[in-house]
Order: C-alpha cells, then structure tokens, then sequence
C-alpha cells in the first residue's frame, strides 16, 4: 500500500520560473495495483519531452495522471510550480493541458469538420477552429466533409492534433503519436511537434518506439518498472535504449 | 551531461535520477506568450489546501490574542492597584479586565480551531490508513481461505 500524504503539507514551489510540469515522487494506482512507484520529471516552458519504454512500463499512466484522469496516490503534480494534485481533468484542459490519447480519440461516425467543430466548446467560433486547423493541417481541408473513421490513421492523427491545438494548449501531452503509422507520416508528425515547441507550446511526448522520437526531443527518460530510471539528452539515451528495453 | 537550468530552480532537482542525471528541466531563454500566460492563470487559481497561509497566520494571531489579553489584564491589575478608590478601579476594571478577558477567549478559541483542526487532520489520515490496512488483511486472508477451500474442494483425478 502507497503512502498517505497530505495534500498542502509540503512546500509550496517558486512559482516564477518554475518548471511548466513537474512530477515529483508521483505514485498513482488502478484499483489495488500501484503502476507508478515515485515518478520524476520535469518539462521547461518550450520543452519536447520523451518518455521511452517497453509496454507496461507506465508511460500513458504518468501521461494520465498529468492529465488529471488518473489520480496520484502519492507525491506532487504541479503545474507552473502549484501544486495541483486532484485538479480535475476538465479544469486542466481548460488551463491548457492537453491530452492526445493512444488510439487518437475522434469521433469516427463524424467528418473532419464536425470533429473539429466539438473544439468549439472554449468560445471560439467553427470558422476560427476550421482555419487552424486547416492552416496547420492542409490536407484535412481536401478531407473537410470525409467521415473521420474512413481517415488513414496519419490523417486521423492530424485531426486529433488539429483539434487539440484548436484549444491553444500550454502543454501537450501526445501518447504514442507514431502508433501504427507509416514512418513518412511519423516524421511529416514530428515535423509539426517541432513546429509547435517553437511556438513555445511544452510537449510530453511518449512512445514505445524511441529512435525517431528522439531527433525531435530536447531531453528524454527512460521509463522502466513504473519509474523513470534514465533522463538526459537523446543523443546520450540512445546509446542505452537497447540495455533499458531489454533490461541489460 | 544533463543541461541544468539556473533561471528554472527546480524542486525536482533532488529527485532521484540515474547516472548523475537530474529532472530538471532545461534553460528557456526565449519568450513563450502562451506560457506567460499558462503561469499567470496557475497562479491565479484559488486552490483550497488544508495547510496554506492563512491557517498559520490565524493559528499565530491566536497566539498574540492570547498574549495581548494578558498584558491588557496584568495593565488593569496594575492600574487598578494603584488606587484605593472603587470608582477609579472600575474603568481599569472594564478596559482592563474584560477587554483582556475577551482578547484572551478569542485568542484561545483562534488557537483551539486551528491547532485542532490540524491535529484532527493528521488523526482522521491515519484512521483511514489503519482502516484500509485493516481492510487488505482481511481480504488477504479471506483470499487464502478461499484458496485453501478451493483446493479441498478440488474433485480428485481417478486412480488415486
């Protein structure tokens, strides 16, 4: 059984300057089986950020507690330096975290449109998110009144990134972008991540399948075990990829 | 080596990490308007924790109450004595004694409330957390037994 702790019983962060987020010892659990056992990061204004590691290692679950969907059972979550343990996913998504979840979540039996239309729930106007969306995303517009579930999966995921970026997020947390994509689509994708970092957007970006992921992050860490055992610079991880997926 | 950050001073920065490595995140000269603003809306929000400032500055002002009642009663006393005559001790009396009485009340109540309602915190916390061990060794063992029953009850293959 984790730890109790108390919410607020710790120090309050430096808020100015602070990390964007920040995890530090987060435990989180389903049910009574604890996935992440003390989870550590920390991701600057600006910053792509991967997480790498095998299936099972607790990745999409740190993404979830970022997100708000998971509760942490231990440890602190903050965001902007606050400590946000417990916020609710709705009030984080309204702040600008973002997530873009394995399987990409778009409404299959809607079009583009339509899908990019359920964006509009902030005040913005559909015209407004249909010109975001397609100025990043050219080709949704040739695709504009296609059902989105008859998309190829890259479209599919350019319209899931399309719809989150239409909430103009701070931070993007991006599950498995490459899942189940052919590796020009996979790099056109990195191509806009990086794009976005640019702007100065934050970017959690986790994959199971480190090598292309790690040309377009700024730092990265090897998640094993439900902890994240190795942070450092791509070029540096690399060279360790294969001893940490293959436990050596 | 890890890039480290001194414009971003990082709680993290302890956390464990492997091969020298630390959490923090890296330098961030350039400007992020969205961020700015991202922060700014952090700091704005009104997050209610049990433990935040304004429970210590209350705990605290009981404190001062209480000593200040004090020092407002030991005055009157000392007024008071100075004088033989009852109709000069009674405004030491009134400002004195009873000003200090109610500082003094209010300040115990401040303190009682606030000290309390920490102390009970941390009780409740560890109530649940008893309860919830107690919890997992009862289904442990009610697991076993299920799983001692099962294999009593398990139909024995023929021959034997």
């Amino acid at each position: 059984m984790s730890d109790y702790f108390i919410e607020g019983l710790d120090e309050p962060a430096e808020l100015s300057g602070a990390p964007v987020l920040e995890l530090s010892g987060v435990c989180a659990a389903y049910g009574r089986i604890e996935v992440l056992h003390g989870v550590d990061l920390a991701v600057g204004a600006g910053e792509v950020f991967a997480l790498l590691g095998p299936n099972g290692a607790g990745k999409s679950t740190t993404l979830n507690v970022c997100a708000g969907l998971v509760p942490a059972t231990a440890g602190a979550v903050r965001f902007a330096g606050r400590r946000l343990n417990g916020f609710a996913p709705d009030k984080l998504a309204r702040l600008g975290v973002c997530l873009i979840p394995e399987g990409r979540g778009v409404f299959p039996n809607l079009t583009v449109a339509e899908n990019l239309h359920m964006m509009t729930y902030a005040g913005v106007s559909r015209s407004d998110v249909e010109a975001k969306a397609y100025e990043r995303f050219p080709r949704l517009r040739e695709r504009r009144t296609q059902v989105a579930g008859t998309l190829s999966g890259g479209e599919q995921q350019m319209l899931s990134m399309a719809r989150s970026l239409t909430t103009d997020p701070a931070l993007l947390l991006l599950d498995e972008l490459s899942m189940g994509l052919a590796p020009l689509i996979v790099e056109e994708l990195y191509g806009v991540v990086k794009q976005i970092a640019s702007e100065g957007i934050s970017i959690v970006l986790v994959e199971q399948f480190a090598r292309a992921v790690l040309g377009v992050a700024d730092r990265a860490g090897i998640m094993l075990h439900g902890r994240v055992q190795k942070i450092g610079a791509p070029s540096e991880l690399e060279e360790q990829l294969s001893a940490a997926y293959l436990g050596g | 080596m890890m890039e480290t950050n001194a414009a971003v001073p990082n709680p993290v920065a302890a956390a464990p990490a492997v091969d020298g490595q630390g959490a923090a995140a890296p330098a961030t000269t350039a400007s992020h308007e969205r961020i700015d603003q991202f922060r700014s809306e952090i700091s704005r929000l009104e997050v209610k924790v049990p433990e935040d400032k304004g429970e210590r500055t209350w705990l605290i002002a009981g404190v001062v109450l209480l000593v200040v009642g004090g020092i407002v009663i030991f005055g009157g006393y000392w007024g008071a004595s100075g004088t033989a005559k009852v109709n000069e001790q009674l405004p030491y009396l009134l400002s004195g004694g009873l000003l200090g009485l109610g500082l003094m009340v209010a300040g115990a109540a401040l303190f009682v409330r606030y000290s309390m309602s920490r102390f009970l915190r941390f009780w409740l916390i560890r109530d649940i957390y008893e309860q919830r061990a107690q919890a997992d060794r009862i289904v442990e063992s009610m697991s076993s037994v299920e799983d001692l029953l099962r294999a009593a009850t398990r139909p024995r293959p023929k021959g034997d």
